[in-house]
Parts: structure tokens; sequence; C-alpha cells
């Protein structure tokens, strides 16, 4: 397990009316990342081979988000040890109707199934797809309190007041390996923060990024995890 | 006189402007559909596209009884099928009228139809979210007419709302996220429809001279 605690600092601002509000609420604006890995089975990557990750969208309350989606790729994606990630459109696209909402599979043993048809086999090596990564989970924001009010006159206008709410993600990423069609492990990411909107003049949010950090979190967790390191 | 005139013409405009800002929105469905990899048939099918579904519009009524939006889904239900069946079927012909089924040597006749649209928006559901649902009823005809199968399907779709910035952008999503959930299930679960299971080993049969 990790715990990660992000804050943001306000270093060099200049004093001015009301910055005592700002700087009590910018030492509060911090967010905190969890994440547990559970590995089932030995991981590696070979030159060519690449990983798709996919959103869990078959639930009624909810839907992972595709931005989600598309930021731990993405973040997987990039720097010099980068791994080679297939995007999730494009890859649902060209697997039609095998991994829509309805009809995705939802246990790595229907993956056995699934790849035991020909048009699906072929278009997975066709992608180099060795690794499978389901993502599932959301972002809530819960505990709203206080209100800002804002008034315009002939003089001028400002806002005035104090607002805060708290952010909670929680994702799971379940890895299948398709060259094995097994599930090769999980890893959870839980991150929370409260963000302040304190208005003196003009509203200044002071946003805990809580999805952005669990985003990255997750990412370089799977990043690690199918490389096995 | 000239200001007579005048008047009539600010009246004219004012109508005008005020007719417009009671105008419902119109929807034009617009999505791209992939093709299903799903193994074809060898069978030539005929499409019967009806008036209906060619000029199907849902009209989504405000609280005070107003049509607010009207969704024009007839073409977007029409470059689904054009681009699902052919992945279906060795061979897909478009039949201007199910009586040309015969002349046009096709095996059998598919009629797609809508029964029930149904429109959830955000403000009347209080979720963060466009909803589409559609009911079909599906019908298959022999090239002589004969009964085949006659079947009902559903399909669903939503848009999340904080992607959009239009409430037209949002309804259009969830009405192409709904074809979409259409034509996945509906290439998959073709050859599960009992009448359709039947019909298919009956043709097999013929296919295979016995």
């Amino acid at each position: 397990m990790k715990i990660k605690n992000k804050c943001l600092t306000l270093a060099r601002q200049r004093f001015w009316p009301g910055l005592w509000l700002v700087l009590l609420a910018a030492l509060s604006a911090c967010t905190s990342t969890t994440i547990d890995e559970f590995r089932q089975a030995e991981t590696g990557l070979n030159t060519g081979e690449t990983v798709v990750i996919l959103g869990r969208r078959q639930g009624a309350g909810y839907e992972t988000a595709a931005d989600f989606v598309q930021c731990v790729g993405d973040r997987m994606a990039r720097g010099r040890d980068g791994l080679n990630v297939v995007p999730e459109q494009q890859f649902v696209d060209a697997l039609f109707p095998w991994f829509e909402p309805r009809t995705a599979p939802l246990r790595s043993d229907d993956l056995q199934q699934l790849m035991a048809q020909p048009m699906v086999s072929d278009k997975m090596n066709e992608f180099g797809v060795r690794y499978i990564v389901w993502l599932d989970g959301q972002t809530e924001t819960s505990n709203r309190m206080g209100s800002i009010s804002c008034t315009v006159g002939p003089g001028g206008g400002g806002c005035f007041g104090f607002g805060s709410w708290e952010d909670d993600s929680s994702f799971e990423a379940r890895v299948w390996d398709v060259s094995s069609n097994l599930a090769v492990g999980t890893i959870s990411a839980d991150a929370s923060g409260q963000s302040y909107m304190p208005a003196v003049f003009v509203p200044i949010p002071l946003i805990a990024r809580v999805e952005a950090n669990a985003c990255n979190s997750l990412a370089d967790q799977l990043k690690q995890f199918v490389q096995g390191g | 006189m000239i200001n007579s005139i005048k008047s009539f013409r600010l009246l004219v405009l004012l109508a005008l402007v005020s007719l417009t800002a009671c105008a419902a929105s119109t929807v034009e469905v617009q999505g791209s559909y992939p093709s299903p990899n799903v193994p074809p048939l060898p069978l030539t099918l005929g499409v019967y596209y009806s008036d209906d579904l060619r000029n199907y519009i849902y009209t989504e009524l405000s609280d005070t009884g107003k049509e607010e939006y009207l969704v024009a889904a007839g073409n977007t239900h029409m470059e689904l099928f054009n681009t699902v069946l052919p992945a279906m079927f060795s061979q897909v012909v478009v039949l201007n009228n199910p009586t040309e089924a015969g002349a046009r040597g096709v095996d059998a006749v598919f009629m797609p139809q809508i029964d029930e649209f149904q429109l959830g928006m955000p403000q009347k559901t209080r979720l963060d979210a466009y909803e589409v649902w559609i009911k079909y009823n599906m019908r298959m005809t022999g090239a002589d007419g004969s009964y085949v199968a006659d079947w009902v399907m559903t399909a669903y779709g939503k848009s999340t709302q904080g992607n959009f910035t239009s409430a037209e952008r949002g309804i259009n999503d969830a009405a192409v996220a709904a074809l979409r959930d259409l034509a996945s299930n509906f290439s998959i679960s073709f050859r599960a429809v009992p009448d359709i299971r039947d019909w298919l080993s009956r043709q097999q049969l013929q296919l295979s001279g016995n």
C-alpha cells in the first residue's frame, strides 16, 4: 500500500487584504491518495506488445469517465519508458461489437471464449495487445458547505463568501493477460481532498486535484505492474 | 402612410422573433457506426425501410405540453442498418417495396420498425445525463411474404451532461450510444432469436441440398 499526500503551497504571494483566509484554505487544500496492489501472476512486456485501457460502463448508477481512462492511458504512454497504449475508442470501434457496455467480457474466463473467435483474435494480434486493463470507478463530491454572493452596481461589483466541498475518487484497475487469458492483478486507487472557494471581491478557487492525483498514481503503478517491476 | 408601413414591418419582425423564440429545437441525429466483426451468413437479405422509419421524428414535450425538442432519427437508423447488415450477410439489397423481393432474388426481407422512443432530460430526471431508450419491432419474412420471425429489441444510450455545451449535443450523443447498443446486440443475438434459428437451420438444409 502506498499513501501520498499533496498540498498546495502559496509561496511568493504578496500580502493583500484577505490573504490570511486564502493562506488558511491553501494550507488545508490537500489530497491524500492510497494505492493498493494485488498481484496474481508474473507480468512483463515484450517489444511490440501493447496495452489497452478500457472503462467499465455496464453499471446503471455510474460509468467510468472516458476522460479518466484517457488520462491513465496518456500518463502510461508518457516518458522515456512510455508504453504502447492503444486508444480506447480506436480499440472498441475496431473490435465492435465485442467491447460495448452490454457485450464486454466481465470475467477473464469470458475472454477465453471471445479469443476463440478468429475475427477477434486476429484484431487483437493486429494491435499487438498483451494486456487489457479494465478501469472501474468514479469521483463523488460531497459535504458542500458555505455560500458566495456576488453583486454588481454602478460603482463596480464584487463577491463575498466562502464555499467548500470534498471530492472522493475511488478507482480499480483489473489487468488481464491476453496471452494466457488470465487475470494477473488488481490495483486500486483511492484519493480524497477538500476544495475551497474563498471570495473577497473575486472568487479564488483552491481546488484539490483529487481525480488527477488518482489518475497519475494509478497510471504509474500500472506501468510498473505490467512491466513486471 | 410611411409610418404605418414601418409599424407593420416592425410588427411582422417582432412576430417572427417571438415565433423563433417559441420554436422547438430540432436535433437531426448524426453519428458513425463501426462495422461488426461477426462471420457473415451466406444469404442475400432484402431490407425494407418503411416511410415510418425513414421519417421518424420523436417529439419531446415540456412540462406545459409545448413541443420542446424534435429528434429526427430516421436517417441515422438507415445509416446504421446499411453498415451493420452488409457485415452480417454476404449480400444486402435495399428494397423500395417488400413486393420486389421475389424479383430481386433475396432469401428474406428484414423490416425494422421503431415502436417507442423515450428521452430522459437531466432537468426532468435529476440525473447528470441525457438518456435515450428505443424499443424496436423487428420483422423478417420470406421472399414470398411468408412469416419468418417477429421479435422485440430494446436499446439504451446515455451521455453525461458535464461533457456537453448544449442539450442538442447531449441528446444526439445519447441517441448515437443507443444505436450502437442496438447494433451490438442485434449483430450478436440475431442468430439466437428462436424463429431465426429455426429458419436458419431450414435454410442450411436447403443450402446443403437436402
